[in-house]
């Protein structure tokens, strides 16, 4: 078997301008951060975000001027910073094509492309202006002409439910990504993914993608996965290239490891109200740096020990959260 | 409790109010789903208080938690402890759509009279003046659980007669691909499980006639004038239902949101 360890430079440059491409983890938790800075280092453009939900990640994605769709439901950093500030600027002058779904739809896309079906069908939503045909952006923009085979002809579609006589039901075509970018605690040297907490939509993303990309906090042997395989959510044959990364989930949080770094992230969202703001932000933390051990260093031990994980209860017992 | 002691005007936050105000709507042996910030506080409390039995499922994918440190999001390490089953929203959503779930708290930028609610835009969809964050759970949620609580700052510019953009579904909705207008019950068919069952804000309870599916007063908090709340609508309020004045926090409510529920001041507000 090939070897699939790689640098993350390396796994990078796997990615093409104009992919369509979803990652792991919810809103600020356990997303490929690292995978994300040198994608923007790398200068990749033009990227097709497909998400069940989105997060820090995507706004820096954005903010840089990486993206051209974005696809999902929820965008923002949660407690430090509920205004897609990027997501905003780039929507209203017309350089990003907001496509907006609900939660529930995105997940059923995801898993439609999962399980190889075209789409899934959802009682999810309904009345709302999700499904309002005036908003379809990508039909709008002439997307939908099927040049682009990742892009359905249409966002719905509704049929009336032929089993049960339930009425009309709602259909949510299929996400076909071509790469996922996935950020797990632990991954095996042939590619087997154990996820531990919470798993999101980790596992749908996965499945619906075509080129798996894997940063982990560890490499660990194959022989000691398997001597636990329901703890395991993926096989390695469904992954294509794997980078050890400790703290590459960095600003966000990783279950087990390390905390969410809240100020960090909330200073990103301030900086990020305006196009100056974000381009003196992404110099000091993206471009500025050269790698993420430049990255790490530039943090430093004192503030990543302060973010490190209890190892009984999963969570930074240092972290002061709140006001008291 | 037999012996209730209110506390006074002065002695609670409106955040207070809001988690207690939230809290008394779950029943005991419910299954809650729930989001970040104040639902978590108004469960926590429910389940510390008059709910014991209910079961807590966030939307990020862990079911029935018993951690002891409130979680600062959906997503948290802390959400996973004790918890019956951690697993994803695959799961959950699942459930969800199977109408397993009671009740469920959200919240909104914008709501209308119909409890139609805006979580995407302000202004006209295609050149919009502001964007938020979107739609997240909150219609699914809306839409698959049998009763949903809305908490929400009482603004003019937030209830309106008419939302921007209908995010979330309230008790009149659009029904597409036509786009009119028509009941909840008409857009949901065989599928209807109930709708919004509250709209809880800063200054007042509301809740619903569910046949003509418009909003009315249920209470004001202490101190709120129905001219106050009337400056603060943007439609004429129904006070045709108004049963008074909303039960303030008690005080064994506060020690146990403050003691028990949130001691690390993460939504709750800082002492003075």
């Amino acid at each position: 078997m090939a070897d699939k360890r790689c640098s993350l430079q390396e796994a990078i440059q796997m990615i093409q301008n104009d992919d369509m491409i979803t990652f792991s983890g919810f809103v600020i938790w356990r997303r490929p951060m690292a995978a994300i800075y040198e994608m923007l280092r790398q200068g990749k453009k033009g990227l097709h975000l497909v998400e069940v939900n989105s997060g820090t990640h995507a706004e820096l994605l954005i903010g840089a001027g990486a993206v051209s769709i974005w696809e999902s439901c929820w965008i923002g950093h949660e407690l430090y910073g509920k205004v897609p500030h990027c997501l905003d600027r780039k929507m209203r002058e017309r350089s990003v094509i907001v496509e907006d779904y609900s939660h529930q739809h995105m997940l059923y896309r995801m898993a439609a492309g999962a399980m190889g079906i075209p789409y899934l069908p959802t009682w999810a939503s309904r009345g709302t202006d999700i499904l309002n045909p005036e908003y379809d952006m990508l039909e709008k923009s002439g997307l939908r002409n099927g040049a682009n085979e990742r892009i359905p002809a249409k966002k719905f579609d509704f049929a009336q439910d032929p089993f049960y006589n339930e009425g009309e039901i709602i259909h949510v075509p299929a996400v076909r990504p071509r790469v996922c970018i996935v950020h797990a605690q632990q991954v095996g040297e042939e590619g087997t993914i154990r996820i531990t907490g919470q798993t999101y939509s980790d596992e749908q993303a996965i499945k619906a993608s075509e080129l798996v990309i894997v940063l982990a906090e560890e490499i660990v042997p194959e022989s000691y996965l398997r001597e636990e395989p329901e703890r395991n959510l993926i096989p390695g044959y469904l992954v294509d290239a794997i980078v050890e990364l400790p703290w590459g989930a960095h600003p966000t949080g990783a279950y087990g490891y390390y905390d969410v770094d809240g100020p960090f992230i909330r200073e990103f969202a301030a900086a990020s109200k305006t196009d100056e703001g974000f381009a003196t932000w992404a110099d000091e933390w993206v471009y500025g740096v050269k790698d993420h051990e430049e990255y790490l260093n530039k943090l430093g031990v004192s503030r990543l020990e302060k973010l490190r994980a209890n190892s009984y209860r999963k969570y930074s017992t240092k972290v002061k959260r709140g006001t008291r | 409790m037999a012996d209730k002691q209110y506390a006074k005007p002065g002695e609670y936050s409106i955040v207070d109010m809001l988690a207690v105000a939230s809290a008394r709507e779950v029943k005991d042996e419910e299954v809650v789903f729930a989001g970040t910030g104040l639902p978590m506080l108004a469960i926590m409390l429910a389940q510390q208080l008059s709910a014991p039995n209910s079961k807590l499922i966030y939307e990020a994918g862990t079911i029935d938690s018993k951690g002891d440190s409130l979680p600062s999001s959906v997503g948290d390490p802390r959400c996973v402890t004790k918890a019956s089953v951690a697993s994803g929203l695959f799961d959950v959503f699942n459930q969800l759509q199977r109408g397993k779930v009671d009740l469920a708290y959200l919240g909104g930028a914008e709501i209308d009279k119909y409890g139609n609610v805006n979580t995407t835009v302000i202004g006209d969809y295609l050149t919009p003046s502001m964007r938020f964050p979107g739609s997240g759970g909150n219609p699914d949620i809306n839409s698959l659980a049998r009763r949903t609580v809305f908490i929400m700052v009482q603004e003019k510019r937030r209830f309106k007669e008419q939302v921007d953009y209908i995010t979330s579904p309230g008790w009149m909705v659009k029904k597409w691909p036509e786009g009119t207008l028509v009941h909840r019950r008409e857009a949901y068919g065989k599928k209807f499980l109930g709708g919004p069952s509250a709209v809880i804000t800063n200054m007042a309870v509301f809740r619903f006639n569910e046949e003509i599916g418009t909003m009315y007063v249920d209470t004001l908090h202490p101190g709120v004038t129905r001219e106050q709340l009337q400056e603060n609508t943007g439609f004429t309020l129904d006070f045709s239902h108004c049963k008074g004045e909303t039960e303030p926090p008690t005080y064994e409510e506060l020690r146990i949101l403050r003691d028990v529920v949130d001691p690390e001041g993460i939504f709750l507000p800082p002492i003075k």
